[in-house]
């Protein structure tokens, strides 16, 4: 067998918390330092991943197979595909970041980095565990050090929100874990013994309805996490009140297990549900699109501008997905990294001044371009990418969504492009009200520019964000086979088929597709 | 006939003759406590080795049925001791200050758990319905007792309700007996089990009206909504070093006794009680978690979320045999979760005390980090996160109820679930985000609390991450 590197990236975050949980209490001093050097050991790993990846093939790569309980049909099963291998990178990629730009917190710096460093093992479990059990085990169990974090080291509300958190959460996995059990049974009747694989759940057949009620319930716990409009009320608050490292990641990875989960379970387990509502799923995404950019428009605190900012960047990866074709699936899953690494800059850099000035009222600031000129440089940049300016890496995730719906749901993409308009006014506007023009108020002269630790934690974002934005397919090569063997699927299962161009898309850009 | 053998009696005659060497002792020499924890400890310890070999030699045979066919020594009844003794260990392990407060009354409180012990243990290994009765008030008397051992008023009242509603259900769950044995005419389980198995009752009016009646009673006992109002109170009054093991053993007693007498004798009509059994488990989980989460004292609020944890155990019940593994598994991890909860509430609030509000927790974090730690580890797997036992014991019954055709009691229970996170996390918002007020000292730990509270928690997580070995040795632990 071969080295188990998958099992390497869960495990070494976890023992890396445990060991900072048995440090000297005396000297609180080094728990981080001894977090950060510790986060860097999984990066290596999903680097070596990355490397050792081969590109186009379509399956799962470095499986891991353990039988755990056959009564049960528990197997502890990981793999990595196209999908999943970018979101492990990025999140191996992002802890090290946060746990850096951490350093204002003083209270219990222990338990606290232990808490990123379980974490950040949940989420990793999350990404690579295809069995049904093991991934809600590592799904429901990464709400705990996530609650901490928001609860614990959080801003003035932080109680309420790490509750309304955890239980908004918790309710859509309840209804999940029926499913997945129900699911099993199924599985029981048509192939002898239960299981919660997922390669083997690909084999059962499922009647229409039951489609329809599992996804629904798959779907709900996954929508709520990205998260879909109605449901989106508890990311303002998680989101403002969580400390800055605990917002990157939330908007970081955690949305994504969301996103993760549609393409990897709802997508390919129900397709024939997935067909009937992909328009449903699409005006979801559409509205949360349009209604996220309108209200960030109209925030006064430029953390909750960027909350909602994730919930309107989410709506085109969803819209990407439920798409339904090549381009659309490529996109939403380049849009998740690409969200992941501007967001998270963006919730860096708002840290960053509430640390200076501890205020993020966009009207506390103005004319910091003067004062701190590499800053704004910097939200500046991050802002650009963010609103999708080409040779960024937000043109190309937002370019390949765009283009993806127009060949399935023509109106839908047309209502969604609004959203890359409204982005560059809520973007911009608060950049011009916070750094252009004189300085506005005093206490904003003395103001420091960000420090060598800063840029440090600045610089590795930036530079991914160039690069996937100048030379995406290094990305897209990889992504690439595992959506299409998506699609592939859905097509052999319904009666759908995939829009290209030049392939009689004409017909259905006029609205006859689907009969 | 009257085969007789002294292994199935073994672990009862164990803690029994401890319980009487510690009370001669107690007369004649007045001995230090140290020795009442030699004895109780020696006493134990024969009795779960004794269990122990039981399991060894009698795990997945056929019915070994001894004294007449009063006893039973299947894995069933060895896997009840080995949880039983195991329970009564670490119970006495985290009550110990409330035993030295008490004096030289001690001795008795110890002699009593360990009669508790041996009634609970004959809970899960009776084979005849009176039988199971006697061993029922054997348990049931030593812990109204035991509510009431520091006899100041909240334990008076305590005790007191615990006994007028005890007695009410015992009489109840005796009205049952008598109905099941006219319907079938033997008390002896394997009678009825064959008789119910080989006849078809035209009438069974009587059959199933005491049937009602069984499961009422042991509703009771392991409260059960609509059953469960006993429980509030006596857990809030009974003193905090032994809320733990009284909370504890009555599930494990209960619900041994429940899961033999609905799987063995009474198979043949599980079309007819499951259903019943499903709604009592619904009403139980619902009443259980809307009325927790209105509690201010923490031992009410497990008083009610013990309501809903009876609730989900039940679920499991609906599939019958096939539900006894799951049944076990929830019940002896879900009484170690509620063991080291309680060494917490003894910690925090003194062993001898009754009321434990919720506000006394305030800042437990930083007075008490391993107590801190402990409790929210508890509360994260009763409310039924990953990595704990909770998970998994919820995985189980849930699978077993679904499979059964329980869907929507699944559902209904799930949802609950979440809506018990709400208390769970409260008491954790307490411990570790909210600040105690002005400059709170470190909490004094007594050594018996740190090790109960070590112990669960080890026990928590390790079978909560790997359950397998249990999990394994549970489809072994069927009755006859």
């Amino acid at each position: 067998m071969d080295f188990p590197v998958l099992t390497t990236l869960i495990v070494l975050p976890m023992a890396a918390g445990v060991a900072v949980l048995l440090l000297p209490r005396r000297r609180p001093e080094l728990a981080l330092p001894v977090a950060i050097a510790a986060s860097l050991l999984p990066l290596g790993a999903s680097l070596w991943l990355l490397v050792r990846f081969e590109t186009g093939v379509a399956g799962f790569q470095f499986v891991e197979h353990v039988n755990w309980y056959e009564p049960w049909g528990i197997s502890y099963h990981l793999g990595v595909d196209g999908i999943s291998l970018l979101l492990v990178v990025l999140t191996a990629f992002l802890f090290p970041i946060s746990l850096l730009a951490s350093t204002a917190i003083k209270d219990r710096v222990h338990l606290y980095a232990a808490s990123m460093l379980f974490l950040e093992a949940g989420i990793i479990g999350v990404f690579l565990s295809l069995d049904l059990i093991v991934f809600f085990v590592f799904w429901e169990v990464m709400l705990v050090p996530m609650y901490f974090i928001i609860g614990v080291w959080g801003g003035g509300r932080r109680v309420y929100a790490a509750v309304k958190f955890f239980l908004f959460t918790a309710f859509g996995s309840a209804l999940m874990l029926a499913a997945i059990l129900s699911l099993a049974f199924v599985a029981r009747d048509q192939l002898g013994a239960p299981t919660f694989d997922f390669v083997q759940l690909l084999g059962v057949d499922l009647t229409r309805t039951a489609q329809f009620w599992l996804f629904a319930a798959f779907g709900l716990s996954f929508a709520i996490k990205v998260p879909l409009f109605p449901l989106h009320t508890w990311l303002p608050d998680a989101h403002v009140e969580a400390p800055t490292a605990g917002s990157v990641i939330l908007a970081g990875v955690l949305l994504k297990m969301g996103t993760y989960g549609l393409l990897r379970f709802n997508l390919t387990l129900f397709p024939e549900a997935t067909v009937d509502l992909m328009p449903v799923m699409a005006t979801l995404a559409v509205i949360g699109i349009v209604y996220g950019a309108v209200v960030a428009i109209v925030q006064t605190d430029i953390k909750r501008l960027v909350a909602y900012s994730s919930v309107s960047h989410l709506g085109f990866v969803v819209l990407g997905i439920f798409a339904l074709t090549a381009q659309g699936l490529q996109g939403g899953v380049i849009q998740m990294i690409n969200h992941g690494l501007t967001t998270g800059a963006l919730f860096l850099l708002v840290g960053m001044i509430y640390e200076r000035r501890h205020t993020r009222e966009i009207s506390q600031f103005g004319g910091l371009g003067s004062v701190m000129p590499i800053f704004a440089g910097a939200f500046l940049f991050t802002a650009f990418a963010s609103v999708g300016l080409p040779g960024l890496n937000g043109f190309v995730g937002e370019f390949y969504v765009l283009v993806g719906s127009f060949l399935s749901l023509p109106v839908w993409a047309v209502v969604a492009a609004t959203g890359v308009v409204l982005a560059a006014v809520y973007l911009l506007w608060a950049y011009q009200r916070m750094f252009t023009g004189p300085v506005t108020l005093e206490e904003n002269r003395g103001l420091s520019d960000l420090n060598a630790r800063e840029i440090v934690i600045l610089a590795p974002i930036a530079a991914l964000i160039l690069f996937l934005g100048i030379y995406p397919k290094p990305a897209l090569d990889r992504i690439e086979p595992s959506v299409d063997a998506i699609l592939q699927r859905i097509e052999q299962t319904t009666d759908y088929r995939v829009p290209d161009f030049g392939s009689g898309a004409v017909v259905d850009l006029v609205g006859e597709h689907g009969e | 006939m009257s085969n007789i053998d002294f292994l199935a009696l073994g672990p009862e005659i164990a803690v029994t003759a401890a319980a009487v060497l510690l009370l001669m002792i107690e007369v004649a020499r007045k001995p230090s406590a140290r020795v009442w924890g030699w004895i109780a400890g020696i006493g134990i310890a024969a009795a779960l080795g004794l269990s122990i070999a039981g399991w060894v030699l009698g795990r997945g045979t056929d019915a070994n049925l001894y004294f007449s066919d009063m006893l039973a020594l299947d894995g069933f009844s060895a896997f009840g001791g080995i949880v039983v003794f195991t329970l009564t260990g670490i119970g006495l392990i985290a009550g110990w200050g409330l035993v030295t407060s008490l004096r030289r009354r001690g001795a008795e409180f110890v002699a009593l758990v360990l009669i508790a012990a041996a009634g609970m243990h004959l809970m899960a290994a009776s084979a005849n319905l009176i039988m199971l009765f006697i061993a029922l008030e054997v348990a049931s008397i030593s812990f109204y007792v035991l509510a009431g051992i520091t006899r100041n008023r909240a334990a008076d009242e305590a005790a007191l309700k615990y006994f007028l509603l005890g007695a009410f259900a015992s009489a109840v769950f005796l009205y049952g007996i008598a109905l099941v044995f006219a319907a079938t005419g033997t008390l002896s389980m394997a009678g009825q089990e064959s008789f119910l198995g080989e006849t078809i009752l035209l009438r069974p009016g009587v059959l199933l009206a005491g049937i009602a009646l069984l499961i009422v009673g042991l509703g009771f006992k392991v409260s059960a909504a609509p059953f469960h109002v006993w429980a509030p109170d006596v857990y809030q009054g009974a003193p905090s070093g032994v809320t733990g093991f009284l909370a504890a053993g009555a599930k494990v007693g209960g619900f041994a006794a429940l899961a033999r007498v609905l799987t063995v004798p009474l198979d043949a009509y599980l079309d007819d009680w499951a259903p019943a059994v499903a709604v009592v488990a619904v009403a139980s989980v619902v009443v259980g978690t809307l009325l927790a989460i209105a509690q201010d004292d923490i031992k009410r609020m497990l008083a009610y979320s013990s309501v809903a944890h009876a609730g989900f155990i039940l679920l499991a019940l609906t599939a019958g045999d096939a539900g006894v593994e799951a049944v076990w598994f929830y019940v002896s991890t879900y009484a170690l979760q509620v063991v080291g909860a309680f060494a917490v509430v003894a910690a925090v609030s003194g062993p001898d005390t009754g009321a434990s509000p919720l506000d006394s927790y305030a800042g437990l974090g930083k007075r008490s980090p391993m107590m801190a730690a402990g409790l929210g580890l508890m509360m994260i797997a009763m409310g039924g996160i990953p990595m704990t036992t909770g998970f998994v014991g919820k995985l189980g019954v849930f699978r077993a109820a679904i499979d059964a055709g329980y869907l929507w009691a699944v559902v209904t229970a799930l949802v609950a679930t979440v809506a018990g996170l709400f208390f769970y996390l409260r008491v954790i918002v307490r411990m570790y985000m909210d600040a105690p007020g002005g400059d709170a000292p470190a909490l004094e730990v007594g050594r018996g609390p740190a090790w109960a509270v070590g112990i669960t928690s080890a026990a928590t997580i390790v079978l909560g991450i790997a359950p397998w070995p249990l999990l394994n040795m549970l489809r072994d632990a069927l009755p006859f």
